[in-house]
């Protein structure tokens, strides 16, 4: 007898109906809502809000170094010796450092993350795909500082002591496919204009001092990279390579889901005007997903750009240009790794140069990955439009 | 083009794509395989009888008539290698001759047998390193090494660097008394040593001595844990509340959202280490949330790096609650609250700790925020709550500091590894959990 008895008792005896509030009820119970409505606003606000502190307090100690020192020394000087005495800021070493790293892992990380992605999306049938989905998860997931503790105590000495032989090896494993399969396909491509027996013996022709010319080349690179003499594991290669491997996983995963959103009907016209797999994907579906591809590899970049503990541990953390600048062999050393390694020193001096040239690395940081995520948000909402507009 | 070509083209091209796919996953297996494999000899190693006694003195564990017996046993094996070191050193103290030829290598032998054996009889060290031999069977064998041979580098070819030249002591002390050391030491080592396969589950249970040559690594873990709990403490009901006003109460198009979209994206590209300088200069030099580091101030900072991926996960996950629940509880009668909080979060839970668990991950692995922050090497053992103001321990900033500014870093390698292991285990354990969830869900989903 419990509801009816709680029924009765709800029931006031001024109320016509208990489906309908009074006035006063009914007016609470918009404020409430209201208030509710605010207050949840206020806490979303919250992740504006600390987007604007980080600003802000990066900004504020940023600007006292800029007004000591200037925007020259900073961004053009080559001499960083911030404990000496006089102390000089030339951070140009250091953005180069910064640049040449994400450029080494731009380059593992892109033809390899888009190939992965084209893979998982197109090729592998649906219980492999199962299968590799976690194995990314998982490369994803591994801490960063496990990355560079496999970095400096595996890779490192491995790459100290046969660097040039990895190198080259893995020279030919890239290079002969893709100089034979240049090969042949020029060879069918300069003699399409022929016909008949001519055509045929042309291409042999063709296919033959092609493939000279393509294993001369790769056996001169081969031995180019066999005679390297790599002086110290920790360089700019060895985090290049580490970092690329970290930045697959988002890669991958950025750009399958740009290419899963090609629709079927693009896929299946290409197929039906008789196109190969091959062709469907590089000459529909890629140009189709191409603002996601490029999403994807903003993204790559802003992780390869943005790791500290990687290049902090294995990059050697020499601030100087290497010789000659784009030498991958050399230690550098890179914004994050500088911030990680000099605010210990720093920190007892707050309110020092030496303390401020930290914030204003900072702040170059929080600049270059804002219009990087901007960029990629554009690049992503321009596809939505487009593909909106079909 | 010729049809055979386009063939080939279509051929190669997935061959690429596969033998990219085969790549990734390489170099997942390249990268676990060293930290998986040396990580269990952490735990998994034969110990010695200089193990047994550590784990006795320091922690306490083992039964202590047993490990005495033991002791002796290898006590009365030790005693010969002493004697002939005491007797080499008197003919040394009767001849100059002899000292002066060998008194250098035998002070090297003397260092090499306290490293491998522990000190000598009525010898006592003191720091903790040096009171003891070696405790695992392969650093011993290293060790041995060292007292076999003499290491020297020659320099004689000047454009390549110095190579290193190994001469056995034998031959150096051909023709004295202490010759018969070198062959009695490697053939008896066994029993100096008595090697034992050993699980050392209380590798991850242990405290460690101050330097990590001993004991495990609890005071990490433990330091992980406390900055993990707080950190998805603070960052989950913001994080949730976030995602259902993204979802349930704005309208898509609104400025306000466009804005909120845009800086949960800036959030999640920022620089972790700019999280960490941002966690300085903000929780601890103007908040003043503590004195210097501490865990607060870390679990703070950490919370704003894992925000928008909380945001995001819960927002896809309340997302994926199907409309007819909602319309179907909105029809009954229920307000808009109670529908989010008696419906739609409990059918979007499962996703929304999908994403949890994930960035509980992402804390746990974190070095960067908390280099500033949070972590130190030396701390004092804490509770949950009365540590929330000191600062402490934490296994990615230990992992750092072992291999990189740790004095005797080849020594301690099986710990860095250990600590690594441990590291990756917990962050894939978390990581399967979520795998594990979410099939679940679209088992579920699925029907």
């Amino acid at each position: 007898m419990e509801p009816a008895q709680s029924m009765t008792s709800r029931q006031a005896p001024g109320r016509r109906n208990a489906l309908v509030l009074s006035k006063r009820a009914s007016r609470l119970n918009r404020l409430a809502a209201l208030l509710g409505h605010g207050l949840l606003l206020l806490l979303t606000l919250s992740s504006v809000l600390s987007v604007l502190f980080i600003f802000y307090f990066i900004i504020r100690d940023a600007i006292p170094f800029f007004q000591l020192r200037g925007f020259r020394e900073f961004f053009a000087g080559t001499q960083w010796y911030p404990s000496a005495n006089p102390a000089s800021f030339g951070a140009f070493p250091i953005f180069l450092g910064s640049m040449l790293v994400t450029a080494g892992a731009v380059m593992v990380a892109v033809p390899f993350g888009v190939c992965a992605s084209v893979c998982l999306s197109d090729i592998l049938p649906f219980t492999l795909r199962q299968l590799v989905k976690p194995v990314i998860e998982i490369l994803a997931a591994i801490p960063s500082v496990a990355f560079g503790f496999f970095a400096l105590v595996v890779f490192a000495p491995r790459l100290q002591a046969d660097g040039g032989g990895l190198l080259s090896v893995a020279s030919w494993m890239i290079g002969a496919p893709v100089a034979g399969l240049t090969a042949f396909i020029l060879s069918d491509l300069l003699t399409a204009g022929l016909s008949g027996t001519a055509r045929w013996v042309g291409r042999g022709l063709l296919l033959v001092v092609l493939g000279a010319l393509a294993f001369w080349g790769l056996w001169a690179a081969g031995s180019f990279f066999r005679s390297l003499d790599i002086s110290s594991g920790t360089n700019a290669l060895n985090v290049s390579i580490i970092l690329g491997i970290m930045a697959l996983p988002t890669v991958i995963s950025v750009s399958e889901d740009a290419l899963q959103a090609v629709g079927r009907e693009l896929r299946e016209g290409a197929y039906a005007l008789g196109s190969t797999r091959a062709e469907t994907l590089l000459r529909v579906v890629m140009p189709a997903a191409s603002s996601g591809i490029c999403a994807a590899v903003i993204l790559g970049v802003m992780r390869a750009f943005g790791e500290t503990m990687v290049v902090w541990m294995a990059s050697g953390n020499a601030a100087h240009v290497p010789s000659p600048w784009y030498n991958l062999l050399q230690p550098v050393r890179t914004l994050t790794a500088t911030i990680a390694g000099d605010m210990g020193e720093a920190d007892h001096v707050t309110g020092s140069e030496r303390y401020h040239v930290l914030f204003a690395m900072a702040l170059v940081l929080l600049t270059v990955s804002f219009v990087f995520s901007w960029l990629s948000e554009r690049v992503v909402s321009r596809a939505v439009r487009i593909r909106g507009g079909q | 083009m010729q049809l055979a070509s386009r063939k080939l083209i279509d051929r190669s091209f997935t061959g690429l794509s596969v033998f990219s796919i085969v790549l990734v996953a390489g170099a997942l297996v390249i990268i676990l395989t060293p930290i998986v494999g040396r990580g269990m000899g952490a735990v998994f190693f034969r110990g010695t009888v200089e193990h047994r006694q550590v784990q006795l003195d320091l922690f306490g564990h083992g039964r202590g008539e047993d490990i005495a017996a033991e002791v002796a046993a290898a006590e009365e094996a030790r005693r010969q290698v002493y004697v002939l070191i005491a007797e080499f050193e008197q003919e040394l103290a009767d001849s100059i001759r002899a000292r002066r030829q060998y008194a250098e290598a035998m002070e090297e032998v003397k260092a090499g047998l306290r490293e491998l054996l522990g000190p000598f009889p009525g010898e006592t060290p003191v720091l903790y390193r040096e009171r003891y031999g070696q405790t695992r069977w392969d650093r011993a064998q290293i060790k041995l090494q060292r007292v076999l041979y003499a290491e020297t580098y020659d320099y004689s070819d000047p454009t390549q660097m110095g190579q290193k030249v190994l001469t056995p002591r034998v031959e150096e002390f051909a023709g004295t008394s202490l010759e018969p050391l070198f062959t009695i030491l490697p053939a008896r080592l066994e029993e100096m040593l008595r090697p034992r396969p050993t699980f050392y589950w209380r590798f991850f249970t242990n405290t460690a001595t101050a330097d990590y040559s001993f004991g495990g690594i609890w005071p990490d873990i433990l330091g992980t844990f406390y900055l993990t709990f707080w950190t998805i403490l603070f960052a989950v009901p913001m994080g949730i509340i976030s995602a259902i006003y993204l979802v349930e109460y704005a309208r898509e198009g609104n400025r306000i959202v466009v804005l909120v979209r845009t800086c949960i994206n800036t959030l999640a590209g920022v620089p972790s280490i700019v999280f960490g300088l941002f966690g300085l200069a903000f929780f601890i030099n103007t908040l003043r949330v503590s004195e210097g580091r501490s865990v607060l101030a870390g679990s703070l900072t950490l919370a704003l790096l894992i925000l928008p991926l909380v945001i995001r996960s819960a927002e896809e996950a309340i997302r994926a609650v199907p409309h007819t629940y909602k319309e179907a509880s909105l029809s009954l009668g229920a307000g808009q609250w109670r529908t989010i909080v008696r419906v739609i979060l409990p059918a979007a839970l499962p996703g929304v700790l999908t994403g949890v668990v994930i960035s509980m991950g992402r804390a746990a692995g974190e070095t960067a925020p908390i280099i500033f922050t949070a972590a130190v090497s030396v701390a004092r053992p804490m509770g949950l709550w009365s540590g929330l103001s000191e600062p402490t321990h934490a296994l990615p900033w230990s992992v750092y500091t072992l291999c990189t500014e740790h004095k005797t870093v080849d020594e301690i390698r099986h710990v860095q590894y250990g600590m690594v292991f441990t590291l990756v285990l917990m962050v894939l354990l978390l990581n399967s959990v979520a795998i594990l969830l979410r099939a679940r869900i679209s088992r579920k989903l699925r029907g």
